[in-house]
């Protein structure tokens, strides 16, 4: 058997252990979820700091400038200084042109974008199977219900975006024919939303799979067996808390 | 107090116990149910596999290690079957907390199937603006990274010989677990430069990545853990995530069959109450 790394297996342990850490919490909340919970949050914050710091700081700023003379980076930078002015009150005026540029540039950007993409593609797609381009005689209605591939989901699709449009259009009273197109886009509503669900499901236990295979190989002895000393020590200071916390009631006040 | 009662109010962790169990026991003992290939999977494989040899293939790991357990098989999966393929991979991320796990990723792959750093594939890294690298990326590619994740020039990598920006890579895959990903790379990416895009994303996000798909958008999903299985089948390397179907079915079995018992109890406890 091959040895592993020392920092496979100081990982294999760190790991281990706070992955248990968190899971204690289903028993209930306690202090040693709270410090998991807490190491979590300032190790990502840390390390995006140090990530950003060492990309954007040295390797687009300073080192183009100091190297490469580019001193025309100093525009962005500058820009991106005045951002900070919010800390000073008597030159807090000047951030707002970093944030004007910021949400003229993102606007830009994005608006033109996203109407092509999500509104003009899409409706286009919700249209276009019912209708082709064949020959020379333009625009014919080319609907078949014999073809339920491509023809019957096209018209399911299009009274559902129609039924749910409908439902969420206030203007009129939801009473008679209008009611039954209102129902009929609640049932899309529905099904949408327990497809969703579905996948978040599916999405929440995948996450706990991933956790329960890296414990399982954790428990070899290659690594020390982390999972299994690690679970008794955590299921003893459970124990110790709980013992504790009765012993000590919680001040009230 | 009834029995309906009495199970609508039911010790909370008794319902994680189960659910834990369900997923433990198949991980330990797998009974190896099939799995069954989704045309949208076959969509992101298809293209891959009719890519010509030394074709680019830039693969963008827009996720972190929150989202490891769906996405991290998935990125193998296509990352062993591009180099099996033998094409140029170029790799990158636009979420700055997953820049060291895609380095480790990429890394842990390349090394297994014998490629070449620089040569058959590379590590870009992160570069800050989520949407506005991918507009870079799509007028230079080597303004949005003047040098890669080691710090080498990005024009002296072979590996980049004839590609300028996005429009002369063959296929890309942006493998997503929120914002920026796969819908960014659409709307500013492909819908601009017109390259051909592929996705993969969590469970979560997949069923608001249907439309883009069916209108044509993206042409193939890889969806979760589940979707990232069916590409291991398609390869021919089985790995974490076929190995964890058995788990994801068993769970479901157990949610269906919770969700069942608690109309069940909450209609007779109604009925009971008049």
């Amino acid at each position: 058997m091959t040895e592993l790394p020392f920092e496979s297996i100081v990982g294999a342990w760190v790991a281990t252990g706070l992955t248990l850490l968190i899971f204690s919490f289903l028993y209930k909340d306690n202090p040693l979820f709270k410090l998991a919970e807490h190491l979590y949050v300032g190790v990502s914050v840390g390390y995006v700091i140090v990530k950003t710091y060492d990309t954007v700081i040295v390797h687009l700023v300073i080192k183009p400038i100091a190297e490469n003379g580019e001193i025309a980076l100093l525009i962005p930078v500058a820009i991106g200084m005045l951002m900070l002015a919010r800390y000073v009150p008597k030159a807090a005026w000047m951030s707002r042109y970093a944030f004007a540029f910021i949400v003229g540039m993102g606007s830009g950007l994005a608006i033109p974008r996203t109407i092509s993409s999500f509104i003009l593609k899409q409706v286009e797609d919700t249209i276009r199977p019912l209708l082709s381009l064949a020959g020379s005689d333009g625009v014919t209605f080319s609907m078949n219900l014999l073809n339920p591939a491509s023809d019957l989901n096209a018209i399911i699709i299009l009274c559902g975006v129609g039924s749910v449009l409908f439902y969420f259009f206030f203007s009129i009273e939801h009473s008679g024919a209008g009611k039954v197109v209102a129902r009929t886009g609640v049932l899309f509503l529905m099904v949408s939303f327990g497809a969703a669900f579905g996948y978040t499901v599916m999405a929440r236990m995948s996450l706990l799979i991933g956790r329960l295979t890296d414990l399982i190989e954790f428990s070899d002895s290659s690594y020390g067996r982390p999972t299994v000393w690690l679970s008794l020590l955590i299921i003893g200071a459970l124990i110790v808390l709980a013992r504790r916390s009765r012993e000590q009631p919680p001040d009230t006040h | 107090m009834s029995f309906s009662e009495r199970m609508l109010k039911i010790d909370r962790r008794i319902i994680f116990l189960v659910i834990g169990l369900c997923t433990l026991l198949p991980l330990l003992y797998p009974v190896g149910l099939p799995i069954k290939i989704s045309s949208e999977v076959l969509g992101v494989y298809d293209h891959i596999e009719s890519l010509p040899e030394r074709s680019v293939f830039l693969l963008s790991i827009d996720f972190d290690p929150a989202s490891k357990p769906e996405l991290y098989p998935q990125a193998i999966a296509l990352l062993r079957h591009a180099f099996k393929k033998n094409l140029r991979v170029i790799t990158m991320t636009l979420w700055v907390s997953g820049t060291g796990m895609a380095d480790q990723l990429v890394t842990q792959v390349a090394k297994e199937m014998g490629k070449e750093y620089g040569k058959d594939y590379a590590f870009l890294g992160w570069s800050p603006g989520g949407q506005a690298v991918i507009i870079n990326m799509g007028q230079n590619l080597y303004s949005a990274f003047p040098s890669d994740y080691g710090g080498r020039p990005t024009k002296e990598l072979p590996l980049l010989d004839g590609v300028r920006n996005l429009k002369d890579v063959g296929y890309m895959v942006s493998l997503g677990a929120g914002r920026p990903g796969v819908e960014e790379w659409y709307v500013f990416g492909k819908d601009k430069y017109k390259f051909e895009l592929g996705g993969g994303c969590t469970g979560v996000m997949a069923p608001g990545l249907y439309p883009l798909l069916r209108s044509g958008q993206i042409n193939g999903l890889i969806g979760g853990l589940r979707g990232a299985a069916e590409y291991e089948s398609l390869i021919g390397q089985k790995g974490k995530a076929v190995a964890g179907m058995d788990a994801q079915s068993a769970t479901h079995l157990a949610i269906i069959v919770l969700v069942i018992m608690c109309n069940v109890f909450y209609f007779s406890l109604r009925q009971q109450r008049g």
